[in-house]
């Protein structure tokens, strides 16, 4: 009579861990499916979840094969960060930067916006975490997966899974995260604030020399910025430059679908339960939403600063400081819907808009300095 | 005293908190949103001058087609 005991090996090897794992994959599918959470990122990301946890798995690499979630993690996110990079081609392809350059000095609550990062790195210090890893926590509030995934593998940081996710599933919960913490820092009389919108005219020759101004000024400030900022730039300049039309649907449609369907699955390589099933996890989960609230209230009080000092008819709604995150285009949604809700003749979706995108450079910007200020820090 | 100021401050939920991670982190903040304003400030003025040079150029050829 033949052994049957192999056939018992992956259920003899399920340990309480692996079994928690499986349900945050069960749990990151269901939020996807049931709930429509990001469910690009997190459907992948859960199944992705379930594969790496079985035990033996062949998707991880053993004595006998290579496995194919481990070689596509070390060839697309270890080896250079391909895939975020490529990614950012087919974001940089859909977004327009029209309102933006036609009212400009949205560009500011871009860049404050990025507060939250900055903070929750002091948060994750204070709780114990090494530098790398609170700067890779710090990150989650840009607001933006990829950049996040990118500077996390950058700076090795041991919860790059959790930050994946918890960038993600905080992108997805914008729309219940930011009305909450807006009305907490803003009066009534501050939200009802009008904000006439008399757009400039943009030349062709603006949107096309844009992008390419973009990427030399990061990069000459921070040049590890170049990578994330210039394919970004890249994606734009194929939209803008009015001759590559196939290119730019290619980069806003096939590529960022291929790319996605990997990136959530490749992911799922640092979600192992050994590295993922810890107290660790938890705290970076907190953190993450900690970054996201803090994002927001910089961009808003930021605008109640400059309001200070502008008179009456010029003043700024300061929830449009709150549209200064990267979660576009969901972030200038939610701002324009609040603004409805206290006055139904009061849009300020365009001013949100550009505020939105201009967080979307901030965003990268913001992971850039990180990477380049994280060479002499640590 | 001397430790709060270097090496390990007190423990915290997740190991030691270290002073130099901490002055680290503060450094973090104020050149990482000093380097983030300044970019945005640097490419606020570009698109100030791109849109005047660019729109006046449009508005000129915009006449002469008329």
């Amino acid at each position: 009579m033949s052994d049957f005991s192999f056939l018992l090996k992956g259920v003899q090897g399920i340990t309480p861990q692996i079994l928690v794992m499986w349900v945050i994959g069960g749990l990151l599918i269901f939020l996807a499916i049931k709930k429509d959470m990001e469910p690009a990122l997190l459907l992948p990301m859960g199944f992705g979840a379930i594969l790496v946890n079985i035990p033996f798995s062949g998707v991880l690499n053993s004595d006998m094969a290579n496995g194919i979630i481990e070689w596509l993690f070390n060839v697309g996110i270890h080896a250079a960060e391909a895939m975020p990079l490529l990614l950012f081609v087919g974001v940089g392809a859909m977004i327009d930067f029209g309102p933006l350059l036609s009212n400009p000095k949205m560009l500011l609550f871009g860049g404050a916006a990025q507060l939250g990062i900055f903070i929750t790195v002091i948060l994750a210090v204070l709780l114990g975490f090494p530098l790398k890893d609170a700067m890779s926590i710090g990150v989650i509030g840009a607001a933006d997966g990829p950049t996040s995934i990118l500077v996390s593998q950058q700076l090795k940081s041991t919860y790059m899974g959790a930050i994946a996710v918890a960038a993600y599933s905080y992108m997805a919960l914008v729309p219940i995260i930011q009305p909450i913490t807006i009305k907490m820092v803003t009066t009534k009389k501050e939200r009802l604030i009008r904000m006439p919108y008399n757009p400039k005219q943009v030349s062709r020759t603006t949107r096309i020399l844009f992008p390419i101004i973009v990427t030399l000024i990061s990069g000459l400030i921070a040049p590890d910025s170049v990578a994330l900022v210039g394919f970004l730039m890249f994606g734009n300049l194929l939209r803008e430059c009015g001759k590559l039309e196939s290119l730019s649907q290619t980069a806003q449609g096939p590529l960022a679908n291929l790319v996605t369907i990997f990136l959530g699955i490749t992911i799922a390589f640092q979600m192992r339960a050994d590295l993922f099933v810890n107290w660790g996890t938890l705290i970076v989960m907190v953190l993450g939403l900690f970054a996201f609230i803090l994002d927001t209230v910089g961009g808003v009080l930021f605008a109640k600063l400059i309001n200070l000092f502008l008179p009456k008819e010029k003043k700024i709604n300061p929830m449009v400081g709150g549209a200064g995150i990267s979660a576009f285009p969901m972030s200038a949604r939610v701002v324009q819907k609040m603004a409805v809700k206290e006055d139904p003749e009061n849009f300020v979706l365009m001013h949100a808009v550009g505020a939105n995108v201009a967080g979307q450079i901030g965003s990268v910007v913001a992971g850039g300095i990180i990477l380049s200020l994280a060479s002499s820090l640590l | 005293m001397s430790n709060f100021l270097l090496g390990s401050m007190f423990q915290s939920l997740m190991g030691p908190v270290e002073s130099e991670s901490l002055w680290g982190a503060l450094e973090l903040l104020l050149k990482g949103m000093g380097g983030i304003l300044l970019v945005m400030l640097l490419i606020f003025f570009v698109i100030v001058i791109l849109n005047k040079a660019f729109s006046r150029q449009k508005k000129e050829q915009d006449s002469e087609e008329k």
